[in-house]
């Protein structure tokens, strides 16, 4: 029993980092349709923000935040003025390779600058956690959990309710539309853009505590965030949210009553279950 | 989508370009002859592999317009295939007896002792087949899905793979990877090859795969099927309701393409002698497969071999660091100047920077590649001349 | 067409000469510097850097010619091919990981180029009887043994529980711990592997957790071991050691961590209070050069291209006699003893004596063996 909770709640607690980053792939995704294989090293940009915004500054990570989420904006933001805007009617796999060739570039530029050395960021509260009944939960994973769930909050609030919100989801639902009804589709994708990166160093500055730093710390996370997005449906940051979760807790489960080496392997089956059940995914609406 | 004058292609080359393919595939013949180098050898083995590997996904990702990011897994079937049988049949009594202790409670095991019975080469279509049912099982689950659905399906099966065979450590050895020492003699027109340390074999079998290749490439681009294949590229429901089978079209493509990338995964695993997940499997390799193609230029015969020409010598000079070390060794600049001490250690340390900006460099200015930049260029001059 | 640009590419590729100003010996240094790799490779790269820089000292001048295979097997064998025909290099370092030093240990006796492996493990690279092929360090078995060596010194523990990394080096790590394990009459009760880089280890070891093991042997290469040494205490699994393999246990970053590495035991090549003639003198050096602690790896590295470039000089070059020299030579520097014999089934295989490590208040004790020990090993484990 003590297993089975104490894999639920860890499960939760790291779905809940694994949300932000499906998140910020899902916006990109859903105003774009473009697969951003760059997305895991953005969330790298992010790790190294915050590892040297406290090294150097001593600003904890989860303060840090606030100067991570705008700077990592206008980071996506440049990005998708200069590269992606140039090829959103081009070919498909032109754009992935594109996206590809970025994140080499975002990578390999942290290794010239940075070293390949593996950073760790150590706060008091790296190992400590809370006990509940003989159940132990992780302070800093609490803690970033916590602030998962109000950013998506704001976020939500954001698109659903603001003026920028709703022009953004309708470049979602139908560019061309969109553009007919006198949106500047660009700067939309300019700002999906932005947010995704923003959210994609969020995440980054949230586990940092808790894991280490390096420059091709990116390429596992991006297999997740796809696994997460298409889950929830491409666009849906509910569903994101949920698939996060559903991630964090099945690798979880799995790790307990199946085997750590066999975990993946049903992550990706239910990821192929769900393409072929619901290929719109657990929330998503719209298929193509 | 742009492909401008793709469906309307020349039947029958002109007798020019036949004339040029002869001399330059007499060339490559002959080149073993009069180049020595193992190191120049190696690279073309290389530059072979590359073309192979870029031909074979150029069928389901160029001509038919499905883009696979998940061809490793068949590169992985034909290499796996290869050495497991090529290892089982050295096995030597005392392992013998195990296995067969093993084989007892143990498909996998019981599978491993049933391949010491086959002959070693056999491996190779063994490969094959394990990437024609591999495609097919995969062809069933993702064809269903489309555009970058499709895309993230195909990697999410090769992962499967991949972690399947890291865990199915009783026959594909794990994460320890299968090692072989010495290959099997081959026979080939009553001629027995046991010396392959000359590169030689390797030389030839490449080529003869590149030629292969190129071959089905062509069969394909010049027959109904790979009408079917294109019209389904430009348009999927157009050619539904032309009444051209989506799934059977698709999976005919995605099966010639498996089996050909297989050839190149048995390939690498002779040439290299050691195989593991991280090496043959990896979401790396299947992306430097995809890259390869769209570099040249996909849907064209020779797209693919452009690509290779471009990357592999490319990602050799960068890797050795050759532009640096010459400009220092030429005597040009100190080696203990600032510019020097640049050039010699923090360059080989930037060489796949330098590769990912090359490739950002191609997406935005040669949108179709280098053959087809090249071929714009070669249409805009003949505009100008007329 | 085609073969117009690739004979100018080629042509390019091979025409741009490597040609040197003196007819100074070249020695080939094969590492990992890009690429996942890439993190330890840089020890082998600064270990190598000092190397050079203390042969010059000593007049013993060698041009090295450095190639990055990016942990890949198959770049690993163009630049060994590259250096072994085109530079024409007296004898090659490297390379780091295992499977690329696989690779091209394959071709070493088809060029007889002499080639020096200085820190991977896999057992097999210098089992296959190569007669060019010498490795310094000790092969992935002995980390495991000599693991089990202390703690049996100290107690009669009754269970044994496994986390490792699902790598090469894990589980032939493992496969030997657990033959150990079996003849010291030492039970299993977990055998978890686990996907390299994984942030989450909590439900893997709360099931080990519920299991009492008396130890814990953990392999991680990498900086894993401390994202599972943290969330062990989070959790609150106390065995009466954890015993660490591989690298990740072994680094100045895990010593750093003080709340969760103290007492872990952990088997190394090398420590720098060893007392192995300038072992203390290196590590102060290389402090102070890079700004770190050197890991095992640079001492490896350090050792094996100062036996390659004092061999190779001394046989002008040659590259047959450099091959004898190895053979035949005999050394005791920062990695102790040093002397290529065939035993066990090995050929030039290094017998490199292990050692075992205790961080104890926040410092790398050598506690075993007694002969090379600072310390003495504190057991049973606590937080």
């Amino acid at each position: 029993m003590i297993l089975f909770l104490q894999s639920l709640i860890s499960g939760i607690l790291i779905g809940g980092v694994y949300a932000l980053i499906g998140i910020g792939l899902t916006i990109i995704f859903g105003v774009m349709r473009v697969i951003n294989f760059a997305h895991g090293d953005i969330m790298m940009v992010g790790m190294y923000m915050t590892y040297f915004l406290f090294t150097l500054f001593g600003i904890d990570p989860f303060v840090s935040v606030l100067i991570t989420i705008p700077m990592m904006f206008i980071f996506g933001g440049i990005m998708q003025k200069l590269f992606i805007n140039r090829i959103l009617g081009s070919l498909p796999q032109n754009q992935i390779l594109l996206t590809i060739g970025l994140g080499l570039i975002m990578s390999n530029s942290a290794m010239l600058a940075f070293t390949s050395d593996y950073k760790i960021l150590t706060t008091s509260y790296s190992s400590s956690s809370y006990r509940l009944a003989g159940l132990s939960i992780s302070k800093p994973l609490a803690i970033s959990f916590l602030i998962t769930v109000a950013i998506t909050a704001i976020l939500y609030w954001f698109l659903m309710r603001t003026d920028t919100g709703q022009a953004i989801r309708a470049t979602a639902q139908d560019r061309e539309a969109a553009q007919l009804m006198g949106i500047n589709v660009k700067r939309m994708s300019v700002l999906a853009f932005g947010i995704g990166s923003a959210m994609a160093g969020t995440a980054g500055a949230l586990i940092s505590p808790t894991y280490y730093i390096f420059p091709q710390v990116g390429s596992a996370f991006t297999l997740k965030a796809f696994v997460i997005t298409v889950l929830g449906g491409m666009g849906s940051i509910v569903g994101a949210t949920l698939g996060g979760v559903i991630i964090g807790v099945v690798e979880s489960m799995g790790a307990a009553y199946i085997s750590s080496d066999w975990k993946d392997v049903v992550v990706f089956t239910i990821f192929l279950l769900v393409l072929l059940i619901k290929p719109s995914g657990l929330m998503g609406t719209s298929r193509t | 989508m742009n492909h401008p004058g793709i469906l309307h292609n020349r039947h029958g080359a002109s007798p020019l370009a036949i004339i040029a393919f002869i001399a330059i595939v007499a060339l490559l013949i002959a080149f073993p002859g009069f180049v020595e180098s193992p190191y120049a050898r190696h690279i073309m083995v290389l530059l072979f592999l590359s073309t192979i590997m870029g031909e074979s996904w150029n069928i389901i990702g160029g001509y038919t317009g499905q883009y696979s990011v998940g061809h490793a897994a068949y590169f992985g079937a034909g290499a796996y295939g290869t050495l497991i049988v090529m290892n089982a049949a050295q096995f030597d009594q005392d392992k013998l007896l195990e296995l067969k202790d093993l084989a007892q409670d143990s498909h996998l095991s019981a599978l491993l002792l049933s391949a010491h019975y086959l002959h070693p080469w056999t491996g190779v279509l063994v490969g094959m087949l394990a990437a024609l049912t591999l495609s097919l099982i995969i062809g069933s689950i993702c064809f269903r899905l489309r555009g970058p659905y499709f895309v993230l399906a195909s990697i999410a099966v090769a992962e499967i793979v991949r972690i399947s065979v890291l865990n199915l450590s009783d026959l594909t050895q794990g994460a320890e990877g299968i090692l072989i020492s010495d290959l099997p003699p081959i026979i080939i027109g009553g001629r027995t090859i046991t010396d392959f340390s000359t590169k030689v074999p390797f030389y030839y079998i490449g080529l003869g795969l590149v030629l292969l290749t190129i071959l089905v490439t062509w069969l394909v681009q010049n027959s109904k099927l790979g009408y079917f294949f294109q019209a389904i590229r430009e348009d999927q429901d157009a050619a539904h309701s032309l009444g051209i089978s989506l799934t059977f079209y698709k999976n005919s493509a995605l099966a010639i393409s498996a089996v050909l990338t297989s050839l190149a995964g048995s390939f690498y695993a002779i040439y290299i002698k050691f195989i593991d997940p991280t090496t043959v499997l990896s979401l790396d390799l299947s992306v430097q497969i995809v890259l390869i193609s769209i570099i040249g230029g996909i849907g064209t015969i020779y797209g693919p071999v452009v690509g290779a020409l471009v990357l592999v010598p490319l990602s050799e000079i960068l890797r050795s660091n050759y532009l640096g070390e010459s400009l220092v060794n030429s005597g040009l600049v100190n080696p203990d100047s600032a510019v020097g001490n640049f050039l010699t250690e923090n360059l080989s340390h930037a060489h796949v920077l330098i590769y990912g900006i090359l490739v950002v460099l191609v997406i935005l200015f040669m949108p179709e590649g280098v053959l087809g930049f090249i071929r714009k260029i070669m249409a805009k001059k003949r505009l100008g001349r007329s | 067409m085609f073969s117009r640009i690739g004979a100018v590419a080629l042509a390019l590729a091979l025409a741009i000469p490597g040609t040197s100003l003196a007819a100074k010996v070249k020695i080939g240094f094969i590492n990992t510097i890009t690429g996942a790799e890439a993190p330890i490779g840089e020890n082998l790269t600064n270990g190598v850097t000092l190397a050079l820089e203390d042969l010059k000292k000593t007049g013993v001048d060698v041009e090295l010619i450095k190639e990055d295979d990016t942990g890949k097997p198959e770049k690993a064998l163009s630049a060994f091919e590259k250096l072994a025909t085109r530079d024409n290099v007296a004898g090659v370092v490297g390379p780091y990981t295992s499977a690329c030093a696989n690779a091209v240990a394959s071709q070493a006796d088809r060029y007889k180029v002499p080639q020096l492996i200085p820190a991977a493990a896999k057992e097999e690279i210098t089992r296959k009887g190569h007669q060019f092929v010498f490795r310094l360090n000790a092969p992935a078995d002995v980390y495991s043994s000599v693991l089990m060596d202390v703690i049996m010194s100290l107690d009669k523990p009754k269970t044994i529980a496994y986390v490792y990394a699902n790598t090469d080096f894990g589980i032939s790590t493992v496969k030997t711990a657990q033959e150990y394990a079996k003849k010291l009459g030492i039970r299993e009760v977990a055998n978890e592997k686990y996907q390299k880089g994984a942030p989450d280890f909590r439900s893997t070891l709360t099931k080990i957790k519920t299991l009492n093991p008396d130890l814990v042997f953990m392999v991680s290469y990498e900086v894993d071991a401390i994202t599972l040494m943290r969330q062990s205490r989070e959790i609150g699994l106390t065995p009466k050691a954890f015993l660490g393999a591989g690298a990740g246990f072994t680094t100045a970053q895990f010593l750093a961590q003080k709340k969760i590495s103290n007492l872990v035991f952990s088997s190394t090549q090398w420590t720098e209070d060893v007392n192995w003639p300038g072992a203390r003198n290196f590590y102060n050096r290389y402090k102070a050069k890079f700004g770190k602690e050197p890991s095992y790896h640079a001492a490896c590295a350090y050792e094996a291209m100062m036996i390659m470039a004092e061999t190779a000089v001394k046989n002008h070059g040659d590259r047959e006699k450099t091959r004898a020299g190895l053979k035949s030579g005999h050394w005791n520097g920062i990695m102790g003893e040093v002397k290529f014999a065939d035993y066990a089934g090995y050929t030039n295989q290094n017998n490199h004596q292990m050692l075992v490590q205790q961080v104890q208040n926040g410092l790398y004790e050598t506690v075993y063996p007694a002969k090379f020990a600072t310390k003495k090993p504190i057991y049973p484990f606590k937080w």
